[in-house]
């Protein structure tokens, strides 16, 4: 049985399309995961119907699921200088990170607003394909010691902006369980629902006048990229923010619809 | 005019593997007929000036690439900083964020073990100076699928984790002071 086969059955008996997925990285992260558990295609495809655990492990896997603190903090340091004049004074604004994973640059980008004082005026939105993941993003705990860096791209992105905030503003540090915490004003403040971006509409009716969807869409053919595009821009205001990875493009097809403006591109009015 | 009977080179290094890169990527000469991938490993935030650098030393285009980018005779690709580099069948780039490979990202094995897919007995691998025993195991799928393979000569290597590891995995097509690595690049026609 092949990888084509196996995953348009998959989708057939679990309900979930990876069959879009770039060819190299999907077949790798299959392989490892025949490899770790010891088992073939078809064995597994035997398995799902009854086990529904093995079922969510399996989506986890495929999905990548990492994320940082401030990746990139030049692209953080330049939304930040920009959100103010972007969003409309009168009324709320919607964002959306779309594939937020434990939702580090959900977390990211409401520190921004905090600093800049538009806690008042934004809802965020962090949608995932994974639940396991949404429910880590909610309670807002990640390990230290392997994240130091992200205090790093904290302190950078702060001191871009004259800013002095510490970090423990926003995290509490728990060296004894290796841990950092996100504050209680931000998780009250963060909005996480579950979405399959390959079949699922956004999970909320608001037009979004934010969208980030950073390397999500490496994952995929240009096909599904161009499917995914055309929902996400459909909630998108005329003039919206669009914000993919550092090196990140959209495709050919989506180039007359959101035009590059610096780091960032903006729908098309 | 490439009359070469590969189609592309691959190389991986890390501590020490600047300078020889630098060097590698200035001997190069413009019309030089095969496309160059560089995956090295770098600190997550040593990202300005990086690649300007090597670009300004090359007739080459030194360039991070974008995901899905076509890969081109002109062109040497460097591992843009914190994310995995990958060939895809069609000779293109993908890139990604998933976990690091033995502390790595990028990671050398991916970046060689993708195209040793790709381009198979048509592929050169070059291992150079490193702290890290990632990429061994890339080299050696190199050398598995038929591809030419270099390992930098150890005695003359900063660090010599990297080549030492490749050659505890394979026997490779040659052992190399840099000098005799430029050699034989500037050689293929």
């Amino acid at each position: 049985m092949d990888i084509k086969d196996f995953l348009k059955e998959f989708n057939r008996r679990c309900g979930f399309d990876f069959s879009d997925y770039s060819t190299n990285s999907i077949s790798r992260r299959l392989s490892k995961i025949c490899e770790e558990m010891g088992l073939s295609f078809e064995q597994i495809l035997n398995m799902v119907v009854a086990d529904k655990q093995l079922v969510q492990t399996i989506v986890e896997d495929i999905t990548v699921n990492t994320t940082e603190l401030f990746r990139d903090p030049s692209v953080w340091t330049a939304y930040a200088q920009l959100l103010p004049k972007h969003l409309p004074k009168q009324t709320m604004s919607t964002i959306w990170h779309i594939g937020c994973s434990k939702g580090l640059e959900v977390y990211s980008n409401l520190i921004i607003i905090n600093e800049l004082g538009l806690q008042d005026r934004c809802r965020v939105f962090g949608t995932d394909i994974n639940p396991t993941v949404l429910e880590n993003a909610q309670k807002g705990v990640y390990p230290y010691s392997f994240n130091k860096g992200y205090v790093d791209n904290f302190n950078t992105v702060m001191h871009s902006l004259n800013l002095n905030t510490p970090f423990e503003k926003y995290f509490s540090i728990d060296e004894q369980a290796d841990t950092m915490t996100v504050s209680p004003t931000l998780r009250q403040q963060a909005r996480f629902l579950p979405q399959d971006l390959v079949k699922d509409r956004a999970p909320f009716a608001y037009r979004v006048d934010v969208v980030f969807l950073r390397n999500v869409m490496i994952y995929f053919n240009e096909q599904l990229q161009n499917r995914v595009l055309s929902n996400v821009l459909e909630k998108m205001h005329d003039g919206a923010l669009f914000i993919m990875g550092k090196q990140e493009d959209i495709p050919q097809a989506m180039k007359s619809r959101l035009l590059r403006q610096g780091p960032f591109y903006k729908k098309f009015k | 005019m490439a009359t070469s009977q590969y189609k592309a080179i691959v190389i991986g290094g890390s501590a020490g593997s600047y300078a020889v890169v630098s060097k590698i990527v200035a001997a190069l000469p413009p019309d030089f007929p095969l496309p160059v991938i560089i995956c090295m490993h770098r600190l997550k935030h040593v990202r300005a000036g990086f690649v300007e650098a090597l670009n300004d030393k090359s007739q080459l285009n030194v360039i991070e690439p974008y995901d899905k980018q076509p890969v081109e005779r002109g062109n040497v690709y460097v591992a843009p900083a914190n994310y995995h580099l990958f060939v895809e069948y069609d000779a293109t780039l993908s890139l990604s964020i998933e976990e690091p490979h033995l502390f790595c990202r990028p990671a050398i094995d991916h970046t060689l073990s993708s195209a040793a897919k790709t381009w198979r007995d048509k592929l050169i691998g070059i291992i150079l100076t490193g702290a890290n025993k990632d990429g061994a195991q890339g080299l050696k799928d190199i050398a598995d699928r038929g591809g030419y393979t270099i390992v930098q000569d150890p005695a003359t290597a900063d660090v010599p984790t990297m080549p030492r590891a490749a050659l505890r995995l394979l026997q490779p097509s040659a052992t190399l002071p840099p000098q005799g690595i430029i050699d034989f690049l500037k050689s293929i026609r």
